[in-house]
């Protein structure tokens, strides 16, 4: 990014900033279509002129509109981060042009569509694009700052301290929680029913993510997070409670929620996986065995006709088994990891999955159904209640499924606590250590092998927690479930989302679970555009999203602040000739 | 050196006819070096003397083909882990830091073997973790300060200038609570002052009880700072004595400059003559 | 008796299609230490171009005449072949020279699903399983008891040649010793002259070229390919690199007739019978990696410190 500030002169970032700004506005009142869209009204009345229905702004114009202004406004403004949070706009901006240009122009046959036809112009899309391009130059040309900032003590008592604390932690989580409502269903539901879902959903990305760079740049997400670090046991219960908040919000629906419990479910696997990948360094690609596992176990276990064990236990027990057996098989699979290194590991890994899925496919020892799987798992019963049924809370009805949602959010709930007590630990950092430099780690003591089947062991047990959840809920366990294809998918999650982060795996898990539903039209491309975005996301963002520290140094070459590592080498580079020249010595004659 | 320091000192790493050899490559050949309590024992020679390879036979890296390695009269375990928990740690040639991890986690990495909490504990994070946790940090910010690096404690390491790299190094190596640390190269691309800063560091790191051996190139520091210097070349003991035993010895000048000192002096002589008989004639 | 002989047979025609991408795979690790997890693809798009050449550039009048034809697919799909490799290496491997080595691993991985999806998805009708004709003479051949075809003696026959000329290749010419000394010291080879870029691109070539011959050949055995073919063989042929110990050609060739022949015999003899064959040689994959794995012909890497 810091390449691209030799483009344009420092001196006319303000006036690019503002244009920028400018064109936005533009674009949100400009049509986007030179024709009316076959299947009625996308994108929010795409031919729309601003003038004929002032007030009639939706959706991506509004977004567009909002950003515009703020551009416009912030760059006369002093603001902390200020070329941060103005490129972050930029970008915002940028994709929602591009998504729109993108989809118009296939859908109206050509870049007639976009530009001029039959009479009608509709530079909607141009301009935006051209907005964005200018913004993201001017935001950059004088440089990006360190990250702002923010003092964690406002208020000058400490019961003063704390409570406006916790308030801004309470509006911050109720955001989130607004937005991970809209973020699902903006667009509504993909599919035949509704064609526009996909770039409307995309557009809203592009909005959402732009946003949320902003307040990262602003130094707010940094803030947010102090905060919550300094008051950890407030921040887990507003948390919860606003995930337990959402069937209340407009994402209550069934469907939505059969969708959250899924990327929950998923979310969770990540996690584990993160301990095993992200922490530990250890790539495995054999990971959904373990889910699989937990599945069988449980399966076998919740008294469904087709288990040949039919034993039928309470679930919290059969889904303790389940976690532990999985973590044996963990263990097992760790112990050849003691000789075995890295690229071969991977390969050992894979090998042990796939192990897992013939024989799963042939129903080993009569346990998994075969290619019959177990069907007919009965749902979740606790406290008499059966999970699949409605259920009302506070007078109000939820929807079914509400119940494996809130399941859903204890359990990562739980194993998001693990994973980051893990990492701030004595274990923690020699998972670390042995990623970083193994032969280093073991010279400091640590017992590399113990160590590695260890980061195993616990990653394999929190996914057979989540393997029981995941196949009570679906209701049928099958050797399908868990291919060589699921594991990538799982690796692809925590490598998008930011290896080494616990939001990172939340974040990861739901784009590769969120998207395919959204973009149900394209679903045969899925997997192809899944292939390339793993190349590209190597190429351009190894670090992933959400990255910690220390991935952020190790594939980007930044420090926390983001400023790239050269830089900070210079600095110190300079700094140091800067003494010498101040107490001058003689040139040193040994060999380096 | 004072009478305490001339009493009979217990022998804390003793290195006997160890051999290495690789393949065809005989690396090491009946190498003996031993290294009593409270000393700062020198090793030195030319490139490929085998010195990094004796640390790596000492640490328990390599397997010696033939001969012993026995710490206060104990034998080796064969494995590094254990041979750090034995006692023994040491620092690289060529700086192996945790890259990405701060100052601070670099040590509490170091920190690893004298911490008692397992995994569960580390699960719950319990009153006895946190202040096991506390504990460790308290004595890592101590050892920051005795090499000097306190206020870069949240530095990422990789940023570090090379002179701070390898204090870190050291601390790190000091936070396994050693009995013997062993020092490759310490003072390798540093200016006068720091390796002046060097040496004092290991003194101050002798006089806390832990004993010494260092490999290192700047023959002028080895001769200020140790007890005792052994001298290997071609993975042989040449000379082993007192500093000034081993820099009055011709065969070491030899090693080095590949001519005994009285060649040397006559090839100036003659060279000296011929220049002024050139210039005479002229 | 026949049995076993007849498995034996069989064995050595699965390992010779493996050997051949196995070749591939050992060479690319042992000059830049990646596992090309999209190796496979390459064979896969190899078979799938030889098919192409034969659907779409022989005439129909000349399409039976094996002699035109084998060779016309065997160029068509080596040169494909090449072309996916050259275009692998150059924009998703090259750039990650040097980042972390779980960077270039997963970018094999997106590369790999991403060609089995592109075939799919634009090579007409390739959702389902494509015919590949037998392009070669259509005669049993006895052998004692057993019963080999012709184009399975074929494949048997053109791996070991192929083989050996890779081995002379890389033994006795300029590039070849240029490879060698790549693999063992990069940066010292750059010292002597030695454009490393160069070599490796030619060991994508030469890989991918064999991987080619490989696919057509495959396809015109079996007859029919998928767009997975590459994942399963490949599998195995990194299986057979490791036993046969990475960085050894001879090793790969090796390796790979015994694992054709587990499979085979395994599925025949073991217990589990065929549902079980692939396991039995993910298990061999698993204690070759543990026990001894520098396999059999490879170097024991030493630490350094």
């Amino acid at each position: 990014m810091s390449k691209l500030s030799a483009w344009v002169p420092a001196a006319l970032a303000r006036p690019f900033t503002a244009v920028g700004g400018v064109l936005f506005l533009l674009a949100a009142m400009l049509p986007w279509a030179t024709f009316l869209l076959n299947d009625g009204a996308y994108p929010e009345k795409a031919t729309l002129q601003f003038f004929d229905a002032p007030f009639e702004l939706t959706g991506f114009r509004w977004h567009l509109l909002l950003f515009g202004a703020a551009a416009i406004v912030i760059t006369f403004v002093p603001l902390p981060g200020k070329a941060r949070v103005l490129r972050a706009l930029g970008w915002g901006g940028l994709i929602i042009g591009l998504v729109g240009a993108i989809f118009i122009a296939s859908e109206g046959g050509g870049l007639g569509a976009i530009t001029a036809a039959d009479g009608n112009t509709a530079l909607g899309s141009i301009v935006a694009l051209l907005g964005g391009i200018v913004l993201v130059l001017g935001a950059t040309a004088t440089g990006i700052e360190d990250l702002p900032h923010w003092p964690t003590r406002l208020g000058s008592s400490p019961i003063q301290q704390r409570l406006t604390a916790y308030v801004v932690l309470i509006v911050a989580f109720a955001g989130v929680l607004w937005l991970v409502s809209a973020t699902l269903t903006a667009g509504g539901i993909g599919g035949a029913a509704f064609p526009y879902a996909g770039p409307i959903f995309l557009a809203y990305l592009g909005f959402a993510g732009g946003l949320l760079a902003a307040l990262h740049g602003v130094g707010l997400a940094r803030w947010i997070s102090q905060l919550s670090e300094e008051h950890r046991a407030f921040s887990i219960v507003v948390l919860l409670a606003c995930a337990c908040a959402l069937p209340f919000t407009e994402a209550g629906s069934q469907y939505w929620m059969q969708v959250a419990a899924t990327i929950g479910v998923y979310a969770a696997t990540a996690i584990g996986l993160n301990i095993v990948v992200g922490l530990a360094g250890l790539l495995d690609l054999g990971y959904v065995a373990f889910l699989g596992i937990g599945a069988f176990v449980a399966a076998n276990l919740s008294g469904a006709a087709a288990s040949s064990l039919g034993w039928d236990l309470p679930f919290p027990l059969a889904a303790l088994i389940a976690a532990v057996v999985a973590g044996i098989f963990g263990a097992i699979v760790g112990s050849p990891t003691l000789r075995v290194r890295g690229d071969y590991l991977a390969i050992v890994t894979l090998a042990f999955g796939e192990i897992f899925y013939r024989s799963s496919q042939n129903n080993i020892g009569d346990l998994t159904g075969g290619s019959n799987s177990i069907p007919g798992i009965p749902p979740v019963t606790m406290f008499g209640t059966p999970f699949n049924e409605p259920f009302t809370l506070f007078g109000t009805e939820l929807p079914t499924g509400v119940l494996y949602y809130f399941l859903i959010v204890v359990i990562v709930a739980i194993i998001m606590a693990v994973f980051a007590n893990l990492k701030n630990s004595r274990i923690g950092r020699a998972w670390i250590a042995v990623r970083e430099d193994e032969d280093a780690a073991r010279a400091m003591g640590i017992r590399t092998g113990q160590v590695k089947i260890l980061a195993f062991l616990v990653g394999a047990m929190l996914a057979g927690l989540a393997g029981a959840v995941f196949v009570h809920k679906l209701g049928t366990a099958s050797y399908s479930s868990f291919q060589f294809l699921e594991s990538v998918t799982l690796l692809a999650a925590v490598i998008l989302g930011g290896m080494g982060t616990i939001p990172g795996a939340v974040l990861g898990a739901s784009l590769l679970f969120v998207l395919p539903e959204k973009l149900r039209e394209f679903d045969d491309y899925r997997l192809l555009v899944f292939g390339l975005a793993l190349v590209f996301i190597m190429r351009f963002r190894p670090q992933g999203l959400v990255p910690d520290r220390i991935r952020r140094a190790e594939f980007a070459g930044e420090t926390a602040e983001g400023k790239p590592i050269e830089e900070v080498e210079e600095q110190v580079v300079l700094e140091h000739e800067q003494a010498e020249h101040e107490a001058p010595s003689a040139p040193k004659e040994g060999k380096a | 050196m004072s009478a305490a320091q001339h009493r009979a000192a217990e022998t804390v790493l003793q290195a006997n006819g160890v051999t290495m050899i690789f393949g065809g490559l005989t690396a090491l050949n009946e190498v003996t070096i031993s290294l009593e309590e409270g000393r700062i024992v020198g090793l030195i020679g030319p490139n490929g003397a085998g010195k990094t390879t004796l640390f790596n036979c000492l640490t328990g890296l390599y397997t010696p083909t033939r001969g012993s390695v026995r710490m206060r009269g104990k034998e080796l375990p064969s494995d590094p882990a254990k041979v750090t928990a034995a006692g023994i740690a040491r620092t690289f040639q060529n700086i192996r830091l945790f890259p990405n991890m701060t100052v601070l986690e670099n040590v509490l990495v170091g920190r690893h073997l004298r911490m008692r909490q397992g995994p569960i504990a580390s699960v719950f994070h319990g009153p006895v973790f946190r202040k096991g946790e506390r504990d460790a940090k308290e004595k890592a910010r101590e050892l920051l300060t005795f090499v000097g690096l306190t206020s870069l404690e949240d530095e990422v390491a990789r940023n570090l200038p090379y002179g701070d790299q390898r204090r870190l190094e050291i601390a790190r190596a000091l936070a396994t609570e050693p009995d013997v640390l062993l020092l490759d190269e310490p003072t390798a691309g540093m200016n006068p002052q720091e390796t002046e800063a060097a040496r004092q560091l290991i003194f101050r790191i002798r006089d806390t009880g832990i004993s010494v051996v260092v490999i290192e190139h700047d023959t002028k520091f080895i001769f200020s700072l140790c007890d005792t210097v052994s001298v290997l070349v071609q993975g042989e003991v040449l000379v082993e004595g007192s500093p000034e035993t081993v820099r009055d010895d011709p065969r070491v000048i030899e090693a080095y400059l590949g001519k005994p000192r009285e060649e040397v002096e006559a090839e100036v002589a003659e060279a000296a003559e011929a220049l002024e008989h050139r210039e005479g004639n002229a | 008796m026949t049995t076993l002989l007849q498995q034996i047979a069989n064995g050595l025609v699965l390992g010779a299609t493996i050997g051949l991408i196995a070749l591939g795979y050992t060479m690319v690790y042992g000059i830049i230490q990646l596992i090309n997890f999209a190796h496979g693809e390459v064979f896969m798009v190899g078979a799938f171009g030889g098919l192409a050449v034969y659907r779409w550039v022989l005439p129909e009048d000349i399409r039976d005449d094996w002699y035109i034809s084998l060779p016309a697919m065997l160029v068509g799909g080596v040169i494909i072949a090449i072309v996916v490799a050259v275009l692998m290496e150059r924009l998703a491997y090259r750039p990650l020279r040097n980042a972390p080595r779980l960077a270039p691993l997963i970018t094999a991985l997106g590369v790999s699903v991403a060609l089995q999806e592109a075939v799919r998805l634009w090579f007409p009708d390739a959702t389902s399983a494509q015919a590949f004709p037998r392009v070669f003479v259509d005669a049993q051949i006895d052998i004692g008891p057993i019963a080999i075809s012709a184009s399975q003696l074929l494949l048997i026959v053109v791996s070991i040649v192929l083989a050996v000329l890779l081995q002379l290749y890389i033994s006795k010419s300029r590039m070849g010793r240029a490879m060698r000394a790549t693999s063992m010291d990069r940066d010292t080879a750059r010292l002597m002259g030695v454009n490393p870029d160069r070599v490796i691109v030619l060991t994508f070539v030469l890989g991918a070229a064999l991987a080619g011959v490989a696919g057509v050949l495959y396809g015109s055995n079996i007859n029919l390919i998928a767009n997975d073919i590459g994942f399963q063989n490949g599998i195995f042929a990194f299986t057979a690199a490791v036993l046969g110990g990475i960085g050894s050609l001879r090793g790969a060739v090796i390796g790979a007739f015994i694992i054709g022949l587990i499979k085979t015999l395994g599925g025949q003899y073991l217990p589990g019978g065929t549902d079980y064959d692939y396991v039995w040689i993910f298990v061999v994959l698993i204690l070759v990696l543990v026990f001894r794995p520098q396999g059999l012909f490879g170097e024991v890497e030493r630490m350094r410190a």
